[in-house]
């Protein structure tokens, strides 16, 4: 209960409106532009620069983003080919584990002297594989008087990873308390049960290794994964900072000269289908105070024409705390933290999904207005003013990349992993301004459909079941991942 | 719009924007300082390398002002911030940075609050003009109030009630302070959250929010005159209040030991919490302390993950680190351990490390890893233009020293291997320490969450 309000008359300019509004009304809980704040109208016009493109006699792709304003170089491996899509479905991990292992040990380096040697240069280094992901990543960051010695061991981790039986048991172990340990939290089950919904049996429905793979993992099949799928030719490397691609490219080519072309090449499976009529799933964990909340569909890949459009709607609809979802379910219902919507659009088709996680109590409200604004997205076309709005923000904030040379190779690797035209950054501000206020509501009737959508609850099913069931056909799931009778 | 509860071992990345002296390459963080005649403190670096600017107001304000029965106030009024004010309105303020290819946000932590935009650099008035007229004609009513109270209490859920140990920090520092300054967390408890009314807020407002409780810092692609101009135009006219009384930070020299176990029903491990008092941030025994800290648990060849989660694999994982504050500061290790181990082997393995530190100094390597270190993180911080302002802002509001942006590295860099020793056998003694041991709490549901 809320203590009653003592009025004091010295502050009686600042409580003027207070004393008008009860709370049961709630009138002041609109967001509302007044407009007043000085804007400037011109958008800032930038030129993200061009990286220098190399190719060596390997295949190996090189993107450099030459940047001398700090003493600092960043790179980045982006391996295709790697990344858990190609996993075989029994060996579930294998990608991710294999890229973790990396680091544990080369021909010439146990695991505790990469740690110690990459630690003594003050230098990052990682390797990473994320499920639904083509590409395994080596990322390594130091100083640039320094980057010859960090780079050579960020290059022995790539090449040489010999992925010792000891330190594999151990990762085994970790695992095995992992597997259990993130069924603690309601991101990790809402994020699960979404995937599959989405994806079925499409290997980017996986989200974790399980059980079975992790006891099966030798370090003969985590360096035959490596073996066989760390390739040059499908290798794209990205260096941005205190560098000079004249003297790099040549010493790249001497340090890569062993790593050999092979013939692997990409192959994708079969494009994940998009669900054709709405469901409910429940995953019940009896504590939560929470309902964590997530729907959606398949939608596009990343190189669809409706690309912009999407991204545009996006915008509109939870792209941020300017979206629609922000504005209504926190700002106007204060039924949660922050609601968002957003999309994946990769080498594959992927889902558009919004999202939020609300206290159990207004699990049907927030519902509600989930459906309400999706749908709104399909039968509205989106007010000049909103379109215009979205669009500067997302042309605009093109300015702020420019602090950081690491955004500046991030566009020059995207362009190449999915094979956009030369000119697609110096032309993207254009395409995106020509986004209109139909083409919103034709893809939003194409792709955002509340009829078709698949709908993710996490949180306290003796609360929220009833709700669920209004919702569509439920289908019930405990934390472990096991189906419920219903 | 985030409560920050514990500074961790990011420190040396998060927490200061500074630079690092390189002989023959001096890069430092430039900067020219005013007051205006309302006492608001004004801090300018031009920066052109990008065009781009980041501003950010930071209040001298934090959880540690609240009073008890009003604990999360600080951060709720944070929140009341973005609410509207004469010429922006409600939600407006976030609305109108993000439609203009910016970013905005605000912080609490138990010592201040700070806000922030980064905007294109031909959107200079934007920023300001907001930030002065919240500061000079908040909107407060009970619609506002009421809104982002659910919205903080939301906050709460995710973020801690949620959340596997989502509770056990509040356990620790209740335990381990005596003064309610550090006592109570930032975010608040929901009753107490309940309590806040309009009038509050109005006090608060007026007596933490006047120009001369703040400092404005700007760093980016701006010229410093004409940014000087507008800052007088905007802010200049807001009145100054009678300042805020200084909150009484004593903290009663501890005893004895203080140890406690709480159950935990989102837990499926036993994690360990073993704080010591330590002092304020930045004082030469807590840059030794933070030093130790990253000796311990920095990176995979330090000594508690060597030991604990490679060689004896008895934690999923630990840290250890010396908590910045302004006063009575924490040093923090936590554990969560794996299945089947006992706490107890764990504790005294810690106690072995910190026994060891006392002992013997510090390898030459160990010492080594911490300055280069120190070094990346000093050029790194040098790249965005938020970080910049906002520990500009913060060494400021805390120290009174904004050149600390650029002394920092030296004052890690000081620290000896001696005074590693010293610091360790003053601080990391018996009586000086909390312990909380957080225990999964078995849950009578057949469909429990399995394995215990």
């Amino acid at each position: 209960m809320r203590a009653h309000i003592r009025l004091k008359l010295a502050i009686s300019v600042l409580l003027a409106t207070a004393s008008l509004v009860s709370a049961q009304q709630q009138p002041g809980n609109q967001v509302d532009l007044k407009n007043r704040a000085p804007v400037s109208k011109e958008i800032l016009k930038v030129k993200l620069p061009r990286a220098t493109e190399a190719t060596l006699s390997n295949g190996l792709t090189v993107l450099i983003i030459e940047d001398h304003r700090l003493p600092l170089v960043s790179i980045q491996y982006s391996i295709g080919g790697s990344g858990p899509i190609f996993e075989p479905a029994n060996m579930v991990g294998l990608a991710r584990i294999t890229a973790q292992m990396m680091t544990e040990g080369t021909r010439t380096r146990s695991s505790l002297k990469v740690s110690e040697d990459i630690e003594r240069l003050g230098a990052a280094l990682s390797v990473s594989s994320s499920y639904g992901s083509t590409v395994s990543v080596l990322s390594a960051s130091g100083l640039s008087d320094n980057f010859d010695k960090w780079f050579e061991l960020a290059n022995d981790v790539l090449l040489n990873p010999t992925f010792p039986a000891n330190e594999l048991d151990r990762r085994k172990q970790q695992l095995s308390v992992a597997l259990r340990q993130q069924r603690t939290s309601a991101e990790f089950l809402m994020s699960e049960r979404f995937s599959r919904a989405i994806y079925g049996d499409h290997p980017a429905g996986n989200v974790t290794t399980n059980q079975g793979t992790v006891d099966a993992l030798t370090p003969a099949i985590l360096s035959k994964w490596h073996a066989d799928r760390y390739a040059p030719q499908n290798t794209i490397l990205g260096i941005a900072g205190d560098v000079k691609p004249a003297e790099l490219v040549p010493k790249l080519e001497r340090l890569l000269a062993g790593w050999r072309k092979t013939e692997l090449k990409e192959a994708l499976p079969p494009n994940p289908k998009p669900a054709t009529s709405r469901k409910v799933y429940l995953v019940d964990r009896p504590d939560s105070v929470q309902t964590s909340i997530v729907m959606g569909n398949i939608a596009i890949d990343r190189r669809d024409p409706d690309y912009f459009v999407m991204v545009a709607l996006n915008q509109v609809l939870g792209g941020g705390g300017a979206g629609r979802l922000f504005k209504n379910l926190r700002e106007e219902k204060g039924y949660t933290y922050g609601a968002y919507s957003s999309f994946s659009a990769r080498k594959f088709p992927g889902p558009w999904n919004a999202s939020a996680e609300v206290r159990t109590e207004v699990t049907d409200g927030a519902l509600t207005e989930f459906v309400k604004e999706l749908q709104r997205m399909r039968d509205q076309p989106v007010a000049e003013r909103e379109l215009d709005d979205a669009k500067r923000a997302i042309v605009a904030s093109f300015a702020l990349s420019l602090e950081n040379p690491d955004d500046l190779v991030n566009y020059a690797l995207t362009r190449k992993i999915y094979d956009l035209p030369e000119d697609y950054w110096d032309a993207y501000p254009a395409k995106l301004m020509a986004v209109t206020a139909l083409d919103i509501q034709r893809v939003a009737r194409k792709y955002i459909d509340p009829q078709t959508m698949q709908i993710i609850a996490v949180g306290d099913g003796s609360r929220i079941r009833t709700v669920l069931d209004k919702y569509g056909t439920v289908e019930r799931y405990d934390v472990q991942g096991k189906k419920l009778a219903n | 719009m985030d409560v920050i509860m514990k500074t961790s071992k990011a420190i040396l990345t998060a927490l200061l924007l500074l630079c690092w002296i390189q002989p023959g390459n001096a890069q430092s963080i430039v900067f020219k300082q005013f007051t205006l005649k309302n006492g608001l403190r004004v801090i300018l670096s031009e920066d052109h390398t990008a065009p781009t600017y980041s501003v950010a107001v930071t209040y001298n304000v934090g959880s540690r002002d609240e009073q008890k029965g009003k604990t999360g106030f600080a951060h709720l009024f944070e929140h009341m911030m973005f609410q509207g004010s004469e010429n922006v309105g409600k939600g407006e303020h976030m609305i109108i940075v993000e439609n203009n290819g910016g970013e905005a946000n605000g912080n609490t932590t138990n010592d201040r609050t700070a806000y922030f935009e980064t905007l294109p650099s031909n959107q200079i008035d934007l920023g300001l003009y907001i930030e002065a007229d919240r500061m000079r004609s908040l909107v407060i009513n009970q619609a506002n109030l009421d809104n982002q109270r659910q919205t903080v209490q939301e906050e709460r859920r995710e973020r801690y009630d949620n959340q596997p140990y989502g509770k056990t920090f509040e356990a620790v520092i209740d335990l381990a302070f005596d003064n309610f300054a550090y006592k109570h967390s930032t975010i608040g408890s929901m009753e107490d959250l309940d309590r806040g009314t309009v009038k509050d807020a109005a006090d608060f407002f007026r007596t933490y929010y006047a120009p001369n409780n703040a400092v404005l810092t700007m760093v980016g692609d701006f010229n410093t005159d004409e940014a000087l101009a507008k800052i007088k135009k905007y802010f200049e006219d807001i009145p100054r209040q009678t300042p805020p009384p200084a909150p009484n930070m004593t903290e009663p020299k501890q005893t004895a030991e203080r140890r406690k176990t709480i159950e935990d029903p989102l837990a499926d491990a036993d994690e360990i919490d073993i704080v010591f008092k330590i002092p304020p941030g930045n004082t030469p025994d807590w840059y030794a302390l933070s030093v130790a800290g990253l000796v311990l648990s920095q990176g995979t060849s330090s000594r508690l993950y060597l030991e604990l989660v490679k060689d004896k694999r008895l934690v999923q994982g630990i840290s250890a680190d010396a908590e910045e504050k302004r006063g009575p500061s924490l040093f923090w290790i936590s554990a969560t351990l794996n299945p089947d181990k006992d706490p107890k082997e764990v504790e005294k393995l810690i106690y072995d490390n910190l026994e060891r530190l006392k002992r013997e100094p510090i390898t030459d390597l160990e010492l080594e890893k911490v300055r280069m270190l120190v070094r990346r993180a000093g050029v790194e911080q040098l790249q965005s233009t938020q970080g910049r302002a906002t520990n500009l802002g913060e060494s400021t509001v805390f120290y009174n020293d904004p050149n600390l942006v650029n002394t920092w590295p030296d004052k890690y860099l000081a620290v000896t291997k001696g005074r590693i020793q010293e610091v360790a056998r003053k601080y990391f003694i018996p009586s000086n320490r909390t312990v909380v041991t957080t225990i999964p709490k078995e849950t009578p549901e057949p469909a429990g969450r399995g394995g215990r």
